[in-house]
């Protein structure tokens, strides 16, 4: 602990920290544009440069490279030190005349006009070292470094020629204060993998979630890439997330894990997968980045994603014609013969974004409007009348990419009964949704059965529309087929209720007809095992027998009949038991027997 | 090696400047005194540097102390007959003094015997290969005093009553560094040995390296001994390859005498070094740019708050000195501290080695004590200006020093009162400007070279050398504006106070000297566009007056046939086609062509 | 190369190597000897190297010189001793027989060679 006088103004510091650290604690502004909390000190701009008396002996220092001592007293606007940094702006300026942060330090200095004619007036490096120090501190890839000494001196990799060392990672690009470094390369492989723009390693997946926590993204994360291209080598790069966070929440040594519960109940909320629009060619869709999902225009439109919010086409410019085709992979009998129910809202609400962001105009086609919810109708009716959309009813047959760039969509008028095509800037197909690709194995893991549209089974349409046939499993959204938000609300909502009565009761009833195994019986064929639609019976190998879980069992007899070493009797169904019913019901009377004989 | 006993020989030819000059001079000079059958009598020395460079290649002939200049392979036949046969003085190969009287003897040219040399003490005596010429002259023996008859404390001590101060150019108290260095905590410590020598006209570092590098060595063992330091670097810069060369073989035929290494010379205390080869640039000697050049990254300064001396090399404590510092210290512990206190002036002990260059008649190493005027060094020693010129100045401390007038020609050069006259030691560069020499001219060649041995880290010294450099040449070109001259003087004032290491803050030295000393000379240059020395090419004319007698001399070596004439009448420049490049000014033997 | 194992061992390799380029240190003691055309046809060559032999087996730190003509032809080889501030003393008509005797008497007892002397010079 250090006690100095910065600007008049008593200050207490830490071990290791430096004046510039201690001033900006305390609110005292000093310039710089060479530090970094992450970076070591470097003393390259020389713009903090304040002065110093240390046992009476003045001096001028840079405050981000000395250390807060003991008892000194520092003076950040002593008139020798305000006129070095008016000269260092000055030239500054003169080297960087169109850099605007330079421009404004200049200004706060009284600097109006650049002293000197600039040599190259689109210089934007300050040489402040800021790039060099990420790639070697942070990044610890060690790309970027100096050459040539003197006024030559500049910033690149080795002979200043592309590496194969650099990762792309942007690191460098980032800390730049002046924006000299462009990622040029690797954002046009990123455009690559993910049309719709590099996002940051760290990011919230669903900014409404609840907690609201951010995902390390492995594949674009410096820390994990370099591990990966090093093989393990290097270990310790980047971590600036992990330096930053105050509550020291970063991990890196996390991993994906299996957790093993016992629990009573089961929400099978496993949700649907976007239908991929290439299946069908006529859509054209990857063959021009202006032909977008509907999910991926979500992302474009969103005022989180990459161009704030903007609706701008890729080539950076407000469309002036939008087409939103509908039933892209749904009520056709090349895809999807199902409807997939919630698009034709949001491709209206698309409609309506476009409408208010920008000046384009929109064209939906449309099969039939399935406007069935809670003002869906009157906001379908605002859409058309209020915002100017022009409605096409009928089929958007293709998308052609012309080769201007536009896109021609061509589809027929029902109302008018003639084909028509127009030609647009940006296209949205409202694609249809579908069960995950993964759902026959949950189906069968839960031993659940899926309808023919591949979504999973209700156990009745109507009066059990979350319960399935399994007991304690239950269905909630989409799974059970395309659902708009406010219907898988409630039927999420059902699916707890369903789950937390079953808790409640705290037993479960069951029937007490179930299968038993013969284990002196069994010959360990496992032919049940696989029959069995409840999947309850599971073999047990240390005792090498297949052994039925009686609450799972719903007593249906198929592995009764299927075993072929009849070691698996139904339980009050047993061959006796039925063998003595059919005897007892032609068993005549006594008093028949006796009338007979009498 | 030259230990074998043959017959004692009555001569030695120490020859100098044989490496770059005259490397067919050695095998003549053998070939010849075998062929005269004087193989047993005479010997043949490859010696290091003399110093005296406008003369070399030099030839020493050691008793009778006779000394030849400008020895070439061809007079090798003549001086061997003449000289080692008869025993006469070949008079023609003899050293002319400006007062224009032959010296035979080397104790008579004053060059030399106005001089002090305690760091050259070896320089041209000894050949540089031979530990065992060392050994000879007592060679080695300062480390054995210092570690069986002196506590490290004790060296310390020694070396702090004796008052030496670095010799790399800020003159920091030697003793001071060694004490923090042996105080500071740490199981590794260094010692290093700055070669890097990076000014302009400066060579006594590589001269010294290249002429007696077992000084260097003993002395950084005493150093190391004195630290508890166990390892040494020498860091040279590439290009000096000769220097990298002696230095390495130095080490290898002490190590082979166990003077360096394991329990050196029985003594338990172990000491090894190495070289370390690094680019060349003048911010490279700055010792923490040294440093990560050996570490092996880029070769910049950082900050100094914690000293190199607690936190250097690898982040242990390492102490630092120039070569001329190591080598000093055998002779200080050796001869001791009163000895060595007593030369010099009280703050400024010992001696000072110049290099002189510019105009003067004896460029070469001169060494003289501290406290020696200007005029002593440059008119006694120096022998003077060529030519009859009017001294006018000298620039002494390389570029990071400053222009000294002809009107401080009798102040005593030491640390201190150098630096009251804006300028500085430095490593002891000294380039004399004549009235033909343009202040503003040598100032902004400084800064051009400054460009690009800078570092570059920053942006004060970057930016200041750019917008500096563009002002002198506008101003040397007739372009400047009186407005410039406060504009430097405000940018020299902030330079100096806001860049980091010692380099940067004397970047603007030459400007601001002259600025300082000079200013009617920049007035000139920019309200009358004249060149009061005649330097600066766009602003002079050259013309012939009415001395010429038309004797075409100009005329041939006009390089744009730019003057015309018959013979014996007068001769004209056209002024159309002149460059004013001064040839006709150079060769005119009767003061016939004139500047304005 | 046997390394030094301490200051003595030091200091006795530094006397052995003394001799190499004693030449080029200081000695109170010079000989120097007549080698112009008259001195090399008299013999001077040849008692030249006498001396150096005797210098050698003696161990004896001298310098050995030459000049040219010194002018008294007659008494070629001529030989000078000056030893520190003493007088010059030349020798004439050395040679090799004479030197062992001259070396001892003259530089090592201190006494001239009265008979062979042709000549002193002050200072």
């Amino acid at each position: 602990m250090a006690t100095l006088t910065i600007d008049g103004v008593q200050v207490t510091a830490e071990e290791g920290q430096t004046i510039l650290d201690v001033a900006l604690e305390n609110g005292i502004e000093i310039p710089t544009l060479c530090s970094h909390p992450l970076l070591e000190p470097y003393g390259a701009c020389r713009l903090c440069v304040v002065e110093i008396i240390r046992r009476g002996w003045p001096r001028i220092e840079t405050a981000c490279t000395y250390p807060a001592w003991d008892g000194i007293e520092v003076n950040t606007k002593a008139p020798q030190v305000m006129e070095a940094r008016k000269v260092i702006l000055e030239m500054m300026l003169s080297r960087t005349p169109n850099v605007p942060i330079i421009q404004d330090l200049a200004r706060e200095y009284g600097i109006t006009e650049p002293p000197f004619p600039a040599e190259a007036p689109d210089e934007k490096c300050i040489l402040c070292g800021l790039c060099v120090r990420t790639c070697h501190e942070l990044v610890k890839a060690d790309v970027l470094n100096y050459s040539a000494q003197g006024i030559e001196r500049r910033v690149g990799p080795p002979f200043l020629e592309k590496t194969r060392q650099c990762i792309g990672c942007g690191a460098c690009s980032i800390m730049c204060p002046t924006g000299a470094i462009e990622i040029v390369l690797e954002q046009e492989a990123v455009y690559q993998e993910k049309p719709l723009g590099p996002t940051s390693a760290v990011w919230v997946p669903s900014l409404q979630a609840i907690p609201r926590v951010p995902v390390i993204d492995k594949d674009s994360c410096i820390h994990f890439r370099q591990q990966d291209r090093s093989e393990g080598k290097i270990d310790d790069a980047c971590m600036a997330c992990q330096m930053l966070c105050e509550v020291d929440a970063i991990n890196f040594e996390q991993e994906d894990e299996i957790i093993e519960l016992d629990v009573g109940a089961i929400i099978v909320a496993t949700g649907f997968e976007m239908w991929d629009a290439t299946k069908l060619s006529q859509y054209s869709y990857g063959q021009s980045p202006n032909i977008l999902t509907g999910l991926e225009f979500e992302r474009l439109s969103n005022s989180a994603g990459i161009t704030g919010g903007e609706i701008v086409t890729a080539e950076g410019k407000e469309p002036e014609r939008v087409a939103i085709i509908h039933c892209v992979g749904s009520r056709d009998h090349n895809a999807h013969e199902y409807c997939s129910r919630f698009c034709c809202m949001y491709s209206l609400k698309q409609a309506h974004l476009v409408r208010d962001k920008t000046d384009a105009s929109v064209y939906e086609f449309y099969m039939d409007m399935r406007a069935f919810g809670s003002g869906y109708e009157e906001f379908y009716e605002r859409v058309q009348k209020e915002e100017g959309i022009t409605m096409v009813r009928g089929r958007g047959a293709s998308v052609e990419v012309l080769s201007n760039g536009k896109l021609r969509v061509k589809g027929d008028d029902a109302d008018l009964g003639e084909l028509v095509h127009v030609d647009v800037d940006m296209v949205l197909l409202s694609t249809a949704v579908e069960a995950p690709h993964d759902s026959s194995e949950v189906a069968s893991m839960f031993g659940l059965s899926r309808k023919p549209d591949g979504f999973f089974a209700e156990a009745h349409p109507k009066l059990r529309p979350v319960e399935t046939n399994t007991d304690g499993v239950f269905l909630a959204g989409s799974i059970q087929g395309p659902k708009d938000v406010p219907d898988t609300v409630g039927h999420a909502g059902a699916a707890a209720s369903m789950a937390l009565a079953l808790l409640d009761k705290g037993e479960v009833v069951i029937s007490p007809q179930v299968a038993i195994v013969d284990e002196k019986l069994c010959s360990a064929c496992k032919t049940c095992i696989s029959l069995c639609p409840y999947t309850a019976i599971a073999f047990v190998d240390e005792d090498n027998v297949a052994r039925i879980n009686e609450a799972l069992c719903k007593g249906c007899g198929t592995c009764v009949a299927a075993c072929p070493a009849g070691a698996i009797t139904a339980q009050h169904f047993t061959t006796e038991q039925i063998m003595a019913q059919i005897e007892g019901l032609f068993r005549v009377p006594a008093e028949v027997e006796e009338g007979v004989k009498a | 090696m030259n230990t074998s006993k043959t017959q004692k020989h009555r001569a030695d030819l120490l020859v100098s400047c044989v490496h770059d000059r005259a490397p067919d001079l050695i095998p003549a000079l053998e070939a010849e005194v075998k062929r005269r059958g004087l193989e047993g009598e005479v010997k043949v020395v490859e010696a290091g540097c003399r110093g005296f460079c406008s003369m070399g290649p030099v030839l020493l002939i050691q008793p009778d102390g006779t000394f030849y200049v400008n020895v070439q392979p061809a007079d090798v036949p003549e001086m061997v007959e003449e000289t080692l046969v008869k025993g006469r003085v070949v008079e023609r190969m003899t050293y002319q003094e400006p007062s224009s009287h032959a010296c035979a003897l080397y104790e008579d040219i004053s060059f030399y015997s106005k001089q002090h040399r305690i760091v050259l003490r070896n320089c041209g005596m000894l050949n540089p290969a031979s530990v065992e010429e060392y050994i000879a002259v007592g060679g080695y023996e300062a480390v054995g005093k210092a570690l069986f008859d002196m506590t490290p404390e004790g060296v310390i001590e020694e070396v702090k009553k004796a008052g030496l101060r670095g010799r790399g150019g800020a003159g920091f108290a030697a003793a001071r560094k060694w004490e923090t260095g042996r105080k500071a905590e740490g199981d590794i410590k260094y010692v290093l040995a700055n070669g890097d020598e990076g000014d302009p006209n400066c060579f006594m570092d590589r001269a010294l390296m290249e002429a007696d590098p077992h000084s260097i060595l003993e002395g950084m063992i005493i150093g190391a001994y004195a630290m508890d330091a166990h390892q040494g670097y020498i860091y040279i810069p590439y290009e000096h390859t000769l220097s990298v060369k002696t230095m390495r073989n130095a080490i290898e035929s002490a190590r082979a005498y166990g003077l360096i290494g394991e329990d050196i010379l029985g003594s338990g205390f172990d000491f090894e070094v190495e070289v370390r080869v690094g680019a060349h640039s003048f911010v490279g000697g700055e010792s923490t740019a040294l440093m990560h050049a050996i570490e092996g990254t880029v070769s910049e300064p950082r900050p100094k708050h914690i000293h190199t001396t607690e936190v250097g090399l690898w982040g242990k404590p390492t102490c630092l000195n120039n070569v001329k510092t190591w080598n000093l210290v055998p002779e200080i512990i050796g001869k001791g501290a009163e000895w060595f206190a007593s030369i010099g002036t009280e703050k400024s002990t010992g001696t000072q080695v110049f290099s002189l260059a510019g105009k003067i008649n004896n460029v070469g190493l001169a060494e003289v004590p501290m406290g020696t005027t200007i005029r002593e060094l440059i008119f006694d020693v120096g022998g003077g200006i060529p030519n009859g010129r009017e001294f006018k100045a000298i620039q002494i401390g390389g570029p990071s020093g400053g222009a000294v007038p002809a009107s401080l020609l009798d102040m005593p050069m030491d640390y201190e009162t150098l630096e009251e006259a804006g300028s500085m030691m430095g490593t002891g560069g000294v380039v004399v400007l004549d009235d033909r020499s343009c202040v503003i001219d040598v100032a902004r060649y400084f800064l051009d070279f400054l460009k690009d041995q800078s570092c570059g880290k920053c942006s004060s010294c970057r930016e200041g050398i750019r917008y500096m450099l563009e002002m002198l040449t506008n101003i040397t070109e007739g372009k400047g504006k009186m407005s410039d001259l406060e504009v430097l003087e405000r940018m020299g004032k902030s330079v100096k106070i806001s860049s980091m290491c010692g380099l940067g803050k004397s970047v603007p030295n030459p400007v601001l000297s002259t600025l300082r000393h000079f200013r009617d000379e920049y007035v000139a240059h920019i309200e009358d566009h004249k060149c009061p020395a005649g330097v600066c090419k766009a602003l002079i004319e050259h013309y012939i007056n009415d001395q010429c007698n038309g004797c075409g001399l100009c005329l041939r070596k006009c390089p744009q046939d730019a003057i015309t004439g018959e013979k014996k009448e007068l001769h004209t420049i056209d002024a159309e086609k002149c460059i004013q490049c001064g040839v006709c000014f150079d060769v005119c033997r009767f003061d016939a062509v004139g500047v304005r | 190369m046997p390394k030094l194992k301490s200051l003595d061992e030091l200091k006795k390799l530094r006397e052995q190597l003394q001799g190499d380029i004693k030449a080029r240190t200081d000695s109170s003691t010079t000989i120097t000897v007549g080698m112009g055309t008259c001195g090399i046809a008299a013999g001077a060559r040849e008692t030249m190297h006498a001396i150096l032999a005797e210098l050698e087996s003696r161990g004896m730190d001298t310098h050995v010189t030459t000049v040219g003509c010194i002018g008294m032809c007659s008494k070629e080889p001529l030989v000078d001793i000056q030893q520190g501030d003493e007088p010059r003393v030349t020798y004439g008509n050395v040679n090799t027989e004479m030197v062992p005797r001259m070396i001892e008497e003259h530089l090592v007892q201190g006494n001239m060679v009265d008979e062979w002397v042709v000549g002193r010079v002050e200072g």
